[in-house]
């Protein structure tokens, strides 16, 4: 699901760059720490909507360094058990394939896939087939998200398309 | 009631015998010390009450049967009267006054008669006895009610107790610590004997004793015996010693030479204590097989004989079908190397197969027996051996047979049905006894046997084998329910991010995909391959597993070194070994043991396609073969390159690539805009290896060379002298030159060499400094000589420690090469700078020909001619200066002085002196930020490669230099230079303190070259 959030984000700037185009640099040096990135709590930060406040650059005393810390608003977006999403079929294994939610990796296992479609062992690239459906690489499929695992700087989900209107998507 | 009563009651009643011959007398003095007793009476009544009907029986019987006075039989008569005609009241009264009987009698009388009378007066008697009776009947219920149940067991118990107790003989309960020996016993007596012979011995020292019983000299031994669990000794109970040794003499196989011990008293009674073994053999069982080819296979009981000694047993056999001498052409020594073989590496486990066994041995030896087969005097039957084990060679207890074992049982022989029709029932009885001790407060479990079945909750507590489950369900919300533990196990749904806690996969964590029964099927973190394991040895956790990664020293992804020619990575962990994919990309199962070391390839360095270094972390793509892309794991021999990418699935994603057909994904930093990437130009944020620095750096070496390095020389003093060589290698003084001819390596004191020029003069080594003419000029491409050294700067400066106060006179003492020429200086540093440094571009857009130089790559496309003509600003280099706080600010000269310097400079090139401002100016801002940054944090900067730390006490003196420029009153001293300051003397520092000797100039782009490897 996505958010608009309110996060903030220290950023140490070195003094070389204390000057006339320090302000551009934190802005740019912003959307390329936060942007793309993920954190456990918030899911993945898409993109920097606005900058709230830049901070007030704070020298710390030993190193020269100055610490700002900004305020922006984001897009975030953080999956969920039991939400539907779409996705693109990046990778078809034996054993289920994965998808790509934006940035999000969904594996979806041959359990959680209705047993008509199968795994064709002759097809390549690899697929799962059935009467009138084939799930390969770049097919479109909705899901649901059955599980996350949620590490400090990655969101892994486990999703299933057993279900109703879930599966492939024209 | 106190339990004092009850106490002496069976005391008093126990005394039958009283009861039975009561005279007169005492029957009536009991009666007289009831009343008396206070308590006791009322205990006697009820007593009387309860028993009503005994003891009026008891009384008609002693009246039949004693024929005694009638006074007596009055006096009895009296006392029914008495009790019949007394009401409760009265009997209480009584206990208290009464004495004696006469006065008791009267008063008794005489109570009735006045207690009867408020009633009697309106009543006539036969009313007033009912209300007696009444009376009394009410008492006894209440009293009925009174006592507690438990008491009246008790009493029941206590009576009938003691009729068991009076017709049974007590003689047979003796307590058992009296029949424990004692010092007056016979003692034990602990002999050494042959050991397995014990049972024989002591069968002889049984017909020994018998046939000496009736001769002169019986044996006076008392008994002898042996325990199965103590092998080598014999136990004989006799009153001495002697006694033993004579028992035992002329018994072959008894030692009572190496000792008769006396067994302690309080073991004694240990040594005969027979302990419960419960066996819990029974067909159907697992079992695992303790010793010989089959050590640790799982096995089926089939049936157990009737001791119970011998078990059947059915479990995959492990024939070797390669045996090693398979021409041997009689069976007898074919059968022989098949032992053999057995002995050492033992076959895998593999079903009977007749063909196939019968094709490697040979058709003799296997004969069909109805449905089985007889192969080396065993018995095979569906593929399996059957075959009878001793229950001491077996395992019984934890025997654990894990998924994939009961799997292989029951795939039977064909493996036809992999549908997993597994009796998943016979592990799960097994496992049932763990999975009580699994559980835990908090985990979900659903009871899936009994009333219950079907209800799932939480474990709120567990109490033995009662678990209290609080339901999460709609009936039965809020309550909670007690189930046997053994009727619950752990509940999981798919998405649950599991751990598990035993067996192989133990630690592994991952996201459940499946749950059928009591397997959970899920999806490993690490690998992600699927995993199926019981439910019982799961937990639901939160972390991603770590520990899984770890066996022994060695942890995922390590790089291995497997014996000489191969390293690995490893791919996989497993509980106890791993799995290794080597160089020539095959797999491979090792133990920790078979490892001989931990490669470490951080410093392990390899060009890819394009000729730029690849290092560990990079993340890369195949130009050929698969267009595989991939994170550099490590790195080999500067050849191969291990990858991880998690999306390919064999091998855990780890595959092995040669490092020249890797192409680097990561942005070439020289494809930026100038000045757009800001951190690309800060010293402090830039890391050592700087991802723009793949591109355009191709040629740089690893660290510093030494620059004498493959330097031509000549050996001038010792044997070899007049020899011609090449330095191959420095240490301190000592040089390893390789001589032209003899093809030989010496190593030999620098003192004893010569440089030798093209042109063929020699000079000394260190004379010219560290700069070999060789490399010629700023630039490795630039070809430019240094300028000769004007003779007039050594000789004039002296020993003048501020260059700047000499520039601003009239020469510039060039004196020493320990004094770093500013100039120099800044001719130097741009070419550094250009790539570091933004205030090179912001401060004056000049292409400035040092910034292309690089002293890097040598493509320096700067003759020599152009490095003032490019320069707009030729006006005096403290003068153009625009921010040189640290520098152009601390130089007490007036920059007009400078001016001076450059037209006065004797063999001095205008174009020389013109170009230095436009270095000045960048080289300043460097050094002055330098500065600034020693001042800030003087240990900030350090040198991180030991390569440089042979340096170092030069680059400190010229660090300790460089100070000196910049603060013209000389703050440091050279002798004791400040530590603080010499930490932070990075290289790139040192590289523009040489340039500045012009005689060492030439080599200026070789000692530049390390600054990428330095970590600043």
């Amino acid at each position: 699901m996505f958010f608009i959030k309110e996060l903030t984000h220290t950023i140490l700037l070195h003094p070389s760059y204390f000057g006339p185009r320090m302000l551009q640099f934190l802005e740019s040096k912003l959307y390329s720490d936060v942007e793309g990135t993920c954190s456990g709590q918030f899911g993945y930060i898409i993109a920097v909507v606005s900058i709230s406040d830049i901070g007030k650059g704070m020298v710390l005393s030993g190193s020269g360094q100055a610490e700002f810390v900004t305020r922006y608003r984001a897009i975030v977006f953080k999956p969920f058990k039991g939400e539907v999403v779409d996705g693109v079929v990046s990778n078809v294994t034996r054993m289920g394939f994965f998808a790509d939610v934006g940035p999000l990796t969904v594996f979806v296992s041959h359990q959680l896939i209705h047993p008509d479609l199968k795994f064709d062992h002759a097809s390549n690239p690899p697929s799962f087939t059935s009467a009138d459906q084939v799930i390969e690489k770049n097919t479109k499929v909705r899901l649901k998200i059955v599980g996350t695992r949620v590490d400090a700087t990655e969101i892994f989900a486990i999703g299933t398309i057993k279900e109703d209107h879930l599966g492939v998507i024209e | 009631m106190s339990d004092m009563e009850e106490d002496t009651l069976p005391l008093g009643q126990s005394s039958d015998p009283l009861q039975f011959d009561d005279d007169e007398e005492e029957v009536e003095q009991r009666h007289g010390s009831d009343k008396k007793k206070g308590k006791q009476p009322r205990r006697r009544d009820e007593e009387d009450e309860d028993e009503e009907d005994d003891e009026e029986e008891d009384d008609e019987d002693e009246e039949d049967d004693e024929d005694e006075g009638t006074s007596r039989g009055r006096k009895r008569q009296k006392r029914r009267h008495k009790r019949s005609a007394v009401n409760r009241f009265l009997d209480v009264e009584a206990e208290v006054n009464e004495d004696e009987e006469e006065e008791e009698e009267d008063e008794e009388y005489g109570r009735d008669e006045f207690i009867a009378e408020p009633g009697g007066e309106g009543e006539d008697e036969e009313t007033s006895r009912r209300t007696v009776h009444h009376a009394r009947l009410d008492r006894r219920e209440r009293e009925l009610n009174d006592q507690d149940l438990a008491r009246i067991a008790q009493d029941v118990s206590q009576r009938y107790k003691r009729t068991a107790v009076r017709y049974t003989g007590d003689m047979n309960e003796m307590p058992q610590r009296l029949l424990m020996p004692s010092v007056n016993d016979a003692n034990l007596w602990q002999v050494r004997c042959k050991p397995g012979r014990e049972r024989d011995i002591v069968f002889s020292l049984m017909r020994k004793a018998i046939d000496l019983e009736y001769s002169n000299h019986p044996l006076s031994i008392l008994s002898a015996f042996q325990r199965d669990s103590l092998a080598g000794m014999i136990y004989v109970e006799a009153r001495s010693q002697k006694q033993v040794a004579e028992a035992c003499n002329g018994l072959v196989g008894v030692y009572p030479g190496r000792g008769i011990n006396l067994v302690p008293i309080e073991e004694m009674a240990s040594l005969l204590l027979i302990k419960k073994q419960d066996l819990t053999v029974t067909p159907g069982s697992w079992v695992r097989i303790k010793r010989g080819k089959y050590q640790g296979d799982l096995a089926q009981v089939m049936d157990i004989t009737e001791n119970g000694e011998e078990v059947g047993l059915k479990f995959i056999p492990r024939i070797d079908l390669n045996p090693k001498d398979e021409v041997a052409p009689d069976g007898k020594k074919r059968k022989k190397t098949g032992l053999v073989a057995s002995m050492g590496a033992r076959p895998p486990q593999r079903f009977f197969n007749h063909e196939e066994v019968v094709k490697v041995y040979g058709r003799k030896t296997v004969t069909k027996r109805a449905q089985s087969y007889v192969f080396q005097n065993d018995t095979y039957k569906d593929g399996f051996i059957e075959k009878d084990y001793k229950v001491n060679a077996l395992v019984l207890e934890n025997v654990n047979p894990t998924l994939d074992e009961i799997t292989r049982f029951s795939k039977g022989q064909d493996g036809a049905d992999s549908e997993m029709n597994v009796d998943l029932s016979i592990i799960a009885e097994a496992s049932r006894k763990a999975a009580i001790a699994v559980l835990q407060p908090g985990d979900h479990v659903e009871v899936f046997e009994g009333e219950q079945s079907g209800v799932h909750g939480v474990v709120d507590s567990i109490s033995q084998d009662i678990v209290t489950v609080t339901p999460v369900g709609v009936d039965l919300e809020g309550q909670k329910v007690q189930v046997p533990a053994r009727s619950v196990r752990k509940r999981f749904k798919a998405g649950d991010h599991v751990k598990v806690m035993a067996g192989k996969n133990a630690d592994e964590t991952g996201l459940v995909v499946a749950v059928a029964g009591n397997v959970v099927t899920f999806l490993s973190d690490m690998s992600m391959q699927e995993v199926s394991v019981f439910s019982k040895d799961l937990r639901e956790a939160a972390e991603v597993g770590a520990g899984t990664n770890t066996v022994g020293n060695y942890e995922l992804h390590d790089l291995v070194q497997l014996d000489h020619q191969t390293v690995g990575v490893i791919f996989k962990t497993e509980r106890d070994s791993f799995r290794v994919l080597d160089q020539n990309g095959q797999t491979r199962l090792v133990q920790p043991h078979q490892i001989s070391m931990r490669r470490d390839s951080n410093r392990a360095i390899a060009t890819d396609a394009e000729g730029h270094e690849l290092r560990v972390g990079d993340n890369v793509k195949e130009n050929d073969g698969e267009g595989r892309k991939g994170r550099v794991l490590h790195v080999q021999g500067s050849f191969f390159a291990f990858l991880h990418n998690r999306e390919i699935a064999e091998n855990g994603g780890v595959f092995v690539t040669r490092a020249r057909s890797l192409v680097s994904l990561a942005p070439k930093g020289s494809l930026l805009k100038p000045g757009s990437d800001l951190s690309k130009m800060n010293p402090a944020l830039s890391g050592g290896a700087m991802p723009g620095g793949m591109a355009g750096s191709g040629g740089m070496g690893r660290g510093p060379r030494d620059r004498l390095i493959g330097v031509a020389v000549s050996v001038i003093k010792g044997p070899h002298k007049g020899y011609f060589g090449t330095i191959k290698d420095t240490n301190g003084p000592i040089a390893r030159v390789e001589l032209q001819t003899g093809n030989k390596v010496i190593t030999i004191d620098k003192e004893k060499l010569h440089r030798r020029n093209p042109d063929g003069s020699h000079e000394p080594l260190e004379a010219r400094g560290m700069g070999p003419p060789r490399n010629g000029g700023y630039g490795g491409g630039g070809q430019m000589r240094p300028p000769p050294v004007p003779s007039s700067w050594g000789s004039s400066g002296g020993s003048t420690n501020n260059p700047y106060a000499d520039n601003s006179g009239k020469t510039p003492s060039w004196n020493s090469s320990r004094t770093p020429n500013p100039y120099a200086d800044g001719g130097r540093t741009p070419s550094w700078n250009s790539r570091q440094t933004p205030a090179w571009d912001a401060a004056s857009r000049t292409p400035n020909p040092y910034a292309n130089t690089g002293g890097f790559g040598g493509a320096t496309p700067a003759p020599n001619s152009s490095w003032g003509g490019a320069t707009p600003k030729t006006g005096g280099w403290g003068g153009a200066t625009p921010r040189a706080t640290g520098w152009g600010g601390a130089t007490p000269k007036p920059p007009a002085a400078s001016t001076s310097w450059g037209g006065a400079t004797p063999g001095r090139s205008n174009d020389w002196g013109a170009s230095s401002p436009q270095s000045w100016e960048s080289s300043a801002d460097w050094v002055g930020f330098l500065f600034d940054l020693f001042t800030l944090s003087g240990s900030y900067l350090e040198l991180h490669r030991h390569q440089h730390r042979r340096h170092s006490a030069r680059l400190r003196q010229d660090s300790v230099h460089l100070h000196r420029c910049l603060h013209p009153p000389p703050r440091l001293d050279t002798a004791q230079p400040p530590r603080g300051h010499l930490l932070g003397c990075p290289w790139a520092l040192t590289c523009s303190l040489r340039h500045p000797r012009p005689s060492l100039q030439c080599s200026t782009t070789r000692t530049a070259s390390p600054v990428r490897a330095l970590s600043i």
